[in-house]
């Protein structure tokens, strides 16, 4: 009896690893069952009779009734070799970063072939044997369990009046659960600006109340679609905050995404996690790069067995069936569309839902500036070639190292710091992001002046960004020049550009901006979406030159130090501090001199 | 040994195989669906009602105390008296400090105001959750003039449809709105006054010196002023989505919240959650089943039972100490209209979310696991059930 159990074991365990073989490419639903079926037909056989039967037959058969037999001893090496690859495989796993998780794969693999090869030479030689019953295979097969959450449907947030899809909570698996293999990464991401674009930022609470009282409550949605895709396509009327007792949690300032641990720690995936997430950017299925959150998302990807599990064990397990064979794993997550710049241009973008004006056209002056070059691959630079490269002493440097704990090693590691422009709210948690950013920021631009018939003339040059300068939500970003000019005895004979007593930058000063206005041709101020006419633009294009001039007194007398900075400075004032009257702990950004030129003229 | 080892294992498999293969050849259980208007037919024949539109109708169903009858005199008095900060201690609380929304009722621009004057002074919650119109301060526990916290951590509930309820408070000891407006002067951790005190403040005012004279005879007391509060409260009703549903629109409410309806109702969640406000009519045991355990097992096909030890009163932490009317786990059933606007949850805002709070009410009070499909319907219906507050005034002008 016990020998037929062997058998059976034996037989399921074989056939389940031939089946997980690319070869038969079985389905998703199977698979999943599959890959742990033969690592517990393996374990029960290890433990529980295989060990004491080689052992009694090695006895029985060589040591007492005197009998050599070669492919016998093979039999008992492929054994080893495929008993402890498959440790390995489970253990350890097949990430990539050691040359011994391929190795074991293969061992395993063939070495299963060779054994199996070995096992019916050696019986064949023996005895005959009787047929495997297979009924407890098929009962296994058929019945497995289903872990699914979710209903098939397909989520395009461009239409945002539309009804989106009917996935739950649970299907927004939690970024918390990347940690645990991708910490890394997971750092990197907790503290940038794409972790913290919803319910922890102020600014951004500020504007989509405002918008909400300004335009109708339904209006949130579609600052929701890119801000906070998870709780819109779950049907969330708009963004919430934590909350730490009777105040408004600090999750703004705190390092490492603690309270969505917390959070995942102690309700799973049962609440949400709002705001752009892993899964959020790594299940885009398809962009449309029309801006507006113009991509399509899909939750329905193909899952392990108990990657839904809410005990620490099954998540254990999970995880080990992902490492041991994680090319679904890296299929479903990743995808090729993820390089290029019109995966970004879905929300870069942003236009009125309305009217269709233009307010943010970030990708479109990427696509017009020389940094698209698909000819000549040596020029074309990608949006993730610049925001998500390491930087170090100023320059591009490439990170060597791996997105796994135990990957590959690549050579150029796409960072998650997502560096842009914000390097203030990103610096309030962590100063390596800080310091990314302002390295970014420094190689934009370059700095020349002259002085030609008692004018000043100083030139602006976008050298560093492959858009506009600034880009993004332009009206809300001060890039402007700093200037003094002082005379043979010192005293300043022209300045521009300083900032007054309340912290705005003073009337006339030179401001590379757009400048929207409504309808009436006033400025929007905060309401930046009733934008119809605009006042000006003097931002700089991709690869231009932009020239300033400043009146300089006739009589000054000669020779003239000018000293020019080109400032920038995250927020104006105003708007922080109207941020500031709801959140009254909000720092002020500070200034950040890009660059700066001194220089005597006689 | 092989016999040790051999039987349990095939009887193992055998029993997983044989319950696995139970779950596939029983059908799913049939919920019925129900049309629109039938669903409509079901939700009035369990008792569930709309709020009315009309002032007269308001009148026919709430202006029913002989000792305090509803007159537009005194409706103005009350609200005057809702919003007067200078009835409290240090003159900074009102009654709509805590049971907050925006007076002007069509909700214009409270945060664009805020925002745009110089030197406006509002700088909290209030700012952003004043167009909630949600009654409520939206803090986890509430706290009276000074900054005094409640010594219960209480969590405000909200003033509206507030009049729609049999009990009121937590414990459901109070029996009407005026004396709970009473008690909320009185007390040292909301308002902070004494009678005499509140009566000298209302006479400073001769504005209300004449609406009391108006409203009525014997002028200014604790006790009148209470009354008009009272009778103002109960033209604090709101209407949404649900309303409309009930009164025939069949647009009105989504699918979703359709079911949730059902569930609602078939569940037995309107077993207690009954009536025009969806709650406040009877007092009930929270948590009535699966409290007073030492673990808590959930009942899952998983790799290893998720397992939780609870040691304490309620599903959740419990600061604040409080225990019900009694300390007997006493509690009024909550009103569920407006309930997705008053977050958070239970009686010391312990729970933040809704859906949260939906699971731990089906679990604790009916004994069931929700799927998550059921309890996001469930969440749509609760939605549903948002309104605004219903401006009575518009009709008088």
């Amino acid at each position: 009896m016990r020998r037929v159990f062997v058998k059976i074991t034996i037989f399921m365990m074989f056939l389940s690893g031939i089946f997980m073989h690319e070869l038969f490419d079985i389905s998703w639903e199977n698979f999943r069952v599959v890959q742990p079926l033969h690592i517990i037909c393996s374990i029960l056989i290890m433990f529980f009779f295989l060990n004491s039967f080689i052992y009694r037959h090695i006895r029985r058969y060589f040591f007492i009734k005197k009998i050599n037999s070669v492919e016998g001893w093979l039999l008992l090496l492929a054994f080893v070799l495929v008993v402890f690859s498959g440790l390995y495989l489970f253990f350890v796993g097949n990430r990539g970063g050691d040359m011994f998780g391929t190795i074991s794969f293969n061992i395993h693999l063939f070495g299963s072939l060779v054994l199996a090869a070995l096992f019916l030479w050696h019986i064949i030689k023996a005895k005959r044997q009787n047929a495997q019953p297979l009924a407890l295979l098929v009962v296994i097969l058929f019945s497995y369990p289903s872990v699914s959450y979710s209903k098939i449907t397909e989520l395009s947030l461009l239409e945002i009046e539309k009804k989106t899809g009917v996935y739950h909570s649970e299907d927004w698996t939690s970024s918390a659960k990347c940690k645990s293999c991708h910490s890394e990464i997971f750092e990197q991401w907790s503290n940038s600006n794409h972790k913290h674009m919803a319910g922890s930022n102020p600014y951004y609470m500020v504007m989509e109340t405002l918008a909400g009282e300004v335009e109708g409550q339904e209006f949130r949605k579609w600052c929701m679609s890119c801000h906070n895709p998870s709780a819109l396509s779950l049907g969330h009327p708009k963004t919430t905050h934590a909350m730490d007792g009777n105040f408004i949690s600090n999750e703004h300032f705190e390092k490492g995404a603690k309270t969505l641990l917390n959070d995942f720690k102690e309700h799973g995936n049962f609440r949400v996690e709002e705001g752009v997430s892993c899964i959020t950017c790594h299940q885009i299925t398809e962009a449309k790069s029309k801006g507006n959150a113009s991509f399509t998302l899909s939750l329905e990807r193909e899952k392990y067995l108990f990657e839904d599990s809410k005990s620490d064990l099954g998540r254990w397990f999970s995880e080990k069936l992902i490492n041991a064979n994680p090319k679904v794993h890296k299929e479903s997550y990743s995808k090729e569309l993820y390089k290029e710049s019109r995966y970004c241009a879905s929300c870069h973008d942003e236009f009125h839902p309305q009217n269709g004006i233009k307010i943010v056209s970030t990708f479109e002056e990427w696509e017009k500036s020389p940094f698209n070059n698909p000819k000549d691959k040596t020029k074309h630079k990608n949006c993730i070639d610049c925001h998500m490269t390491y930087m170090k002493d100023d320059k591009f440097a490439p990170l060597r190292g791996t997105s796994t704990e135990g990957g590959v090693i690549k050579d150029d590691v796409k960072v998650h710091y997502f560096a842009g422009s914000n390097h203030f709210l990103a610096g309030l948690r962590d100063k390596e992001h800080e310091e990314q950013t302002l390295q970014l920021l420094r190689t934009s631009a370059k700095l020349d002046v002259a002085i030609k018939d008692g004018v000043l003339e100083v030139g602006v040059k976008n050298v560093g960004a492959g858009h506009h300068l600034p880009t993004g939500v332009a009206d809300f970003r001060e890039l402007w020049l700093e200037v003094e000019v002082k005379d043979k005895d010192g005293r300043v004979v022209f300045s521009s550009g300083k900032l007054g007593n309340d912290g705005n930058i003073e009337e006339g000063s030179r401001l590379f901006q757009k400048v929207f206005g409504d309808e009436n041709s006033k400025p929007v101020g905060l309401l930046f979406w009733r934008y119809k006419t605009l006042l000006s633009d003097t931002r700089i294009p991709a690869g231009e030159r932009r020239v300033e001039k400043f009146e300089l007194d006739k009589e000054a007398l000669y020779p003239l130090q000018a000293s020019v900075k080109l400032n920038f400075r995250i927020y104006p004032q105003w708007v922080t501090d109207a941020v500031r009257k709801v959140f009254p702990v909000l720092l002020d950004p500070n200034v950040i001199e890009l660059t700066s030129v001194q220089k005597e003229f006689k | 040994m092989k016999k040790i080892l051999f039987y349990p294992i095939i009887i193992v498999l055998a029993a997983i195989s044989t319950i696995l293969i139970i779950s596939l050849i029983i059908p799913p259980k049939d919920i019925p669906i129900y049309s629109d208007d039938k669903l409509r037919e079901f939700a009035l024949n369990k008792g569930l009602k709309p709020v009315p539109s009309s002032f007269e109708q308001l009148l026919k169903l709430l202006d029913n105390d002989p000792s305090n009858n509803m007159t537009l005199e005194k409706i103005a008095l009350g609200e005057e008296l809702f919003f007067d900060v200078n009835l409290s201690k240090n003159r900074k609380t009102s009654c709509a400090t805590c049971h907050s929304f925006d007076r002007d009722l069509k909700n214009s621009g409270a945060l664009v105001k805020m925002l745009t004057k110089e030197g406006s002074s509002v700088t909290d919650c209030a700012a952003c959750h004043l167009q909630d119109q949600s009654g409520v301060d939206r803090f986890t526990f509430a706290q009276g003039d000074g900054g005094k916290m409640h010594p219960h951590l209480l969590n405000t509930q909200t003033i509206l449809n507030a009049s729609l309820a049999k009990y009121f408070t937590w414990s459901g000891e109070v029996d009407s709105v005026r004396k709970q407006s009473e008690n909320s002067f009185l007390a040292h951790h909301k308002m902070n006054m004494r009678a005499e005190e509140l009566e000298e403040r209302l006479r400073e005012n001769p504005k209300y010196a004449e609406m009391f004279g108006q409203v009525f005879k014997d002028g200014i007391s604790l006790q009148n002023g209470a009354k008009a509060i009272e009778v103002y409260a109960k033209t604090l009703l709101t209407r949404g989505d649900y309303d409309r549903f009930l009164e025939g629109d069949n647009n009105a409410m989504t699918k979703e919240a359709k079911r949730g309806l059902a569930n609602f109702i078939s569940i037995g969640c309107k077993g207690c959650h009954n009536g025009m406000s969806l709650g406040g009519q009877s007092i009930q045991r929270f948590p009535l089943r699966g409290f007073a355990q030492f673990f808590e097992m959930k009942p899952n096909i998983e790799i290893s039972p998720e397992i939780k030890i609870v040691e304490r009163a309620f599903p959740f932490e419990n600061s604040g100490g409080y225990l019900g009317k009694n300390n007997e786990h006493l509690f009024r059933v909550p009103i569920l209209r407006n309930v997705t606007k008053t977050s958070p949850y239970f009686h010391n805002g312990a729970v933040a979310k809704i859906r949260e709070a939906v699971n731990i009410m089906a679990k604790h009070q009916i004994g069931r696991n929700l799927t998550p499909t059921q309890i996001d319907e469930i969440v749509a219906f609760l939605r549903a059930l948002e309104g605004e507050i219903v401006d009575y005034k518009k009709e008088q002008r």
